[in-house]
């Protein structure tokens, strides 16, 4: 596009996460033509939208949207892209740092061709946290269809096994070298945006509503993966205990979000995840009866309150403004029975349903794990940015809850603010 | 509910419930959580949620003759997994407390009850009254019912608060007590009814007195079990210490009762040998009462997600301090400190004329509301 551009201001920019704000930070400064370092822990790109079936409310796959930006930091040489890499230490001051950042082996080359021997010949099976536990994977192996880099990549688990071996010696293209080590790096770079991204919250700590206690209760973001053609049932949304088809089905909503127990504030995305959720299910089942519990329905704005108004129009969908407070399962026949007070009906209304999905919420990363540089957080973990120091930014959920829309606003808005940076030098 | 109506809020109990330790009602944004948690809530119109929609609104009035808010037993669970750190069981408890005021007549003691600065003055009219009108009594009749150094081997109190003294200020007293709970109830009933129509929560049209007298005996073993409380989660313990006041007050009630008719009616003159079995009743009532408070004390200070207000620590200190000078009297009389026993007897007096007086305008009075409102659960058959 615009690669000839040369840039007023000298010095790099880091981008630390490779998610979908990570790539639109780093490809908005990259392209107006600064030097950009694209940090990402995982050994692919993508980060959470990856693992999505479809984006709301316009519902296509996000491998589009993911392709189209891989494309264009290939075309890009001015962007340097580090997976299993993590951050180890920032020193310096706004305009100045110097960054470690540690490389974890992939122990696969490029000369990977990703045709999938190596994989064939391990077989140790290992959990597929991709696909949060509903498959396993082998411990070589690629971590999705159209991942960035396409390259396969061996689990350190298997490091030192025979699974390591067999794989090596699979290989026809002299790709594996079992002897690659970590590495850091020291970089210099004028601004950081981080861009960490955020975890789901755990929903096994909402003990009231039975996740990792019955089976037939899921996350929202484990239908996702249900749903999503490359996911561990292939795109077949079935009840995990039997894989049966599905009558009924329950969206939980506020699942540990807006909850002073949990996370006290609203994670934004679950509404608008559920409704097109239901979406996804009425495609499957089209009889289905879809219960959604909610304290209030966000769907802000006219295109989101516009896909909410036609799925109200479902009359196998019905709203029940009501928090789920309790979860329970019928032992013989596994179904799931979710009890809330009908707020506006003022009954209590308990619902035997096939399966239960939790609208859990957004936690930032860095709620977990602090990160390693002077970051302002608030009291639940998100980056606070202090734009009159300036030099370092949030981008995307790292910052705020936030759907993807935002999240490309964002995080183009702290592409410039780290030029600004570079610029003031 | 489906009728449009005017909202009219009463700023004012707004406040007050505020005050009374229901101050975290506007954190609520109604999500239902508490009315699911609860594990004593009906299956048909649960309570807290409307409860808490309705207070922070100031709709007093869908309140005060709400039955359903005598049905908590302010176990806490719903505090606990409360999203918002409202605590509808504080919230409920300070309506509660709200409530009786408004059913005790006249107001304005309710309001004194429940006001700190008013507890001196509170405590001073026993004080006086004991003195006052045995002076009164000397003055007129020449009777000395009240003597500060009687003399003899064996001294006990009534030789220094005459038992004629203390029952002609008691039991008008007690009936005075009676009196308004019984005004008090009548106006109760009626609104608990009225509610339950207006809301759904029954079927019946009319109040058959038969059929509710039958259900309040029904429900007396639940309450004597403290079947309610057991099924709380998060304040289990606190049925134990709840059950030995009330057992301790009921107890002692029964020794009181006996050693009335013993004095007026059998004239056996006290005080009584300590191996009389009523005897051992009241020793027992007034251990239980003394531990029981202690107990509720360490649990109420233990619990810091719990607000604990005034009304509490009144209603709490009373019964401590009833069971200890209860018991010091008659230590100290078996010590033959007979001048010092008879001066915590006074102060016993004090505690037990304010128990009497002030129980249908404090906290208190909850035994009267809530067995009421179980009985009229029962009655209705609500599920």
């Amino acid at each position: 596009m615009t690669n000839d551009n040369t840039a007023p201001a000298s010095g790099s920019i880091m981008v630390v996460g490779g998610g979908i704000s990570g790539l639109t930070t780093a490809l908005e400064a990259a392209e107006v033509g600064y030097e950009v370092y694209l940090v990402e822990k995982n050994p692919y790109l993508g980060g959470r939208v990856a693992q999505l079936n479809q984006y709301f409310p316009k519902l296509c796959p996000p491998t589009c949207g993911l392709e189209i930006n891989f494309r264009r930091i290939k075309d890009n040489p001015r962007i340097k892209v580090f997976t299993q890499a993590e951050i180890e230490k920032v020193d310096g001051n706004t305009g100045n740092y110097k960054v470690a950042v540690k490389i974890n082996p992939r122990y696969v080359n490029e000369n990977c061709t990703c045709c999938g021997d190596c994989a064939q010949a391990c077989g140790i099976e290992l959990n597929d946290e991709f696909n949060f536990g509903m498959s396993a994977k082998k411990g070589a192996s690629l971590p999705f269809e159209m991942a960035f880099p396409s390259r396969f990549v061996l689990s350190s688990q298997i490091i030192g096994t025979e699974d390591a071996q067999k794989a090596k010696t699979a290989c026809k293209y002299d790709a594996i070298d079992l002897d690659m080590q970590p590495k850091t790096l020291d970089l210099s770079v004028g601004s950081i945006v981080w861009a960490t991204g955020w975890e789901p919250y755990d929903a096994s700590k909402i003990d009231n509503l039975g996740f990792g206690q019955y089976d037939n209760v899921v996350t929202n973001m484990m239908i996702e993966r249900m749903a999503a053609p490359n996911g561990p049932t292939k795109g077949k949304i079935e009840r995990p205990s039997d894989s049966k088809a599905l009558e009924s089905i329950a969206f939980v909503q506020c699942a540990g979000s807006r909850d002073e127990n949990h996370l006290p504030y609203c994670s934004y995305i679950c509404c608008m995840a559920s409704l097109k959720q239901a979406t996804y299910v009425r495609e499957r089942y089209p009889d289905a009866k879809i219960y959604i519990f909610y304290i209030d329905l966000r769907a802000p704005g006219q295109r989101y309150e516009k896909f909410y108004k036609n799925i109200k129009a479902d009359e196998n969908v019905f709203f029940i403004k009501g928090k789920v407070a309790e979860v329970s399962e019928d032992q013989a026949t596994k179904n799931v029975t979710v009890v809330a007070e009908n707020a506006v009906t003022g009954e209590k209304t308990s619902q035997t349903v096939d399966m239960a999905v939790l609208a859990t919420g957004m936690q930032p990363t860095a709620a977990n794990e602090k990160l390693p540089a002077d970051l302002k957080y608030n009291t639940d973990g998100f980056i606070i940015n202090d734009f009159e120091k300036g030099g370092m930014f949030a981008a995307g959920c790292a910052n705020k809850p936030a759907d993807v829309v935002s999240c490309n606003q964002n995080a183009t808005g702290m592409a410039l603010k780290a030029i600004q940076t570079l610029a003031r030098k | 509910m489906s009728d449009e109506f005017i909202v009219e809020p009463d700023v004012n109990f707004i406040k007050e419930v505020s005050k009374l330790g229901g101050q975290d009602v506007k954190k609520c944004f109604q999500c239902a959580t508490c009315s699911v948690a609860c594990p004593i809530s009906p299956e048909t119109k649960p309570f807290p949620r409307k409860e808490m929609l309705a207070t922070s609104w100031g709709l007093k009035d869908r309140l005060i003759g709400n039955g359903d808010i005598w049905l908590c037993h302010n176990c806490g669970d719903c505090t606990s997994r409360c999203p918002r750190g409202a605590k509808p069981g504080d919230v409920l408890a300070a309506v509660r407390t709200y409530t009786i005021g408004e059913y005790a007549v006249p107001k304005a003691l309710g309001k004194a009850v429940n006001n700190p600065a008013k507890l001196p003055f509170l405590l001073a009219i026993p004080a006086a009254l004991f003195i006052v009108i045995g002076f009164i009594i000397d003055l007129v009749f020449g009777v000395n019912w009240l003597n500060f150094s009687p003399s003899g081997e064996e001294l006990w109190q009534a030789d220094y608060f005459n038992n004629l003294l203390v029952d002609i200020i008691m039991v008008p007293t007690f009936f005075a007590a009676i009196g308004v709970f019984v005004l008090g109830l009548k106006r109760f009933i009626g609104d608990m009814h009225a509610n339950a129509v207006l809301e759904g929560k029954t079927a019946k049209e009319k109040i058959d007195p038969a059929g509710f007298v039958q259900a309040l005996v029904k429900i007396v073993p639940t309450i004597l079990k403290h079947q309610r409380f057991s099924e709380c989660g998060e304040n289990r313990e606190r049925a134990t210490s709840h059950m030995m006041v009330l057992f301790g007050f009921i107890g002692l009630f029964i020794v009181t009762g006996c050693f009335f008719t013993a004095e007026w009616v059998f004239h056996i003159e006290g005080p009584y040998n300590q191996i009389n079995p009523i005897k051992w009743l009241g020793n027992a009532g007034g251990i239980a009462l003394i531990i029981g408070a202690f107990l509720m004390i360490a649990q109420r200070r233990g619990k810091k997600d719990q607000i604990s207000s005034y009304k509490d620590w009144t209603l709490l200190g009373l019964v401590l301090m009833l069971g200890v000078t209860g018991m010091l009297t008659e230590m100290l009389r078996l010590g033959h400190l007979y001048g010092l026993s008879a001066f915590i007897y006074y102060l016993h007096l004090i505690f037990v004329w304010a128990l009497f007086a002030y129980t249908p305008f404090s906290k208190l009075a909850h035994f009267v509301y809530r067995t009421v409102a179980m009985a009229y659960q029962e009655y209705s058959g609500r599920k």
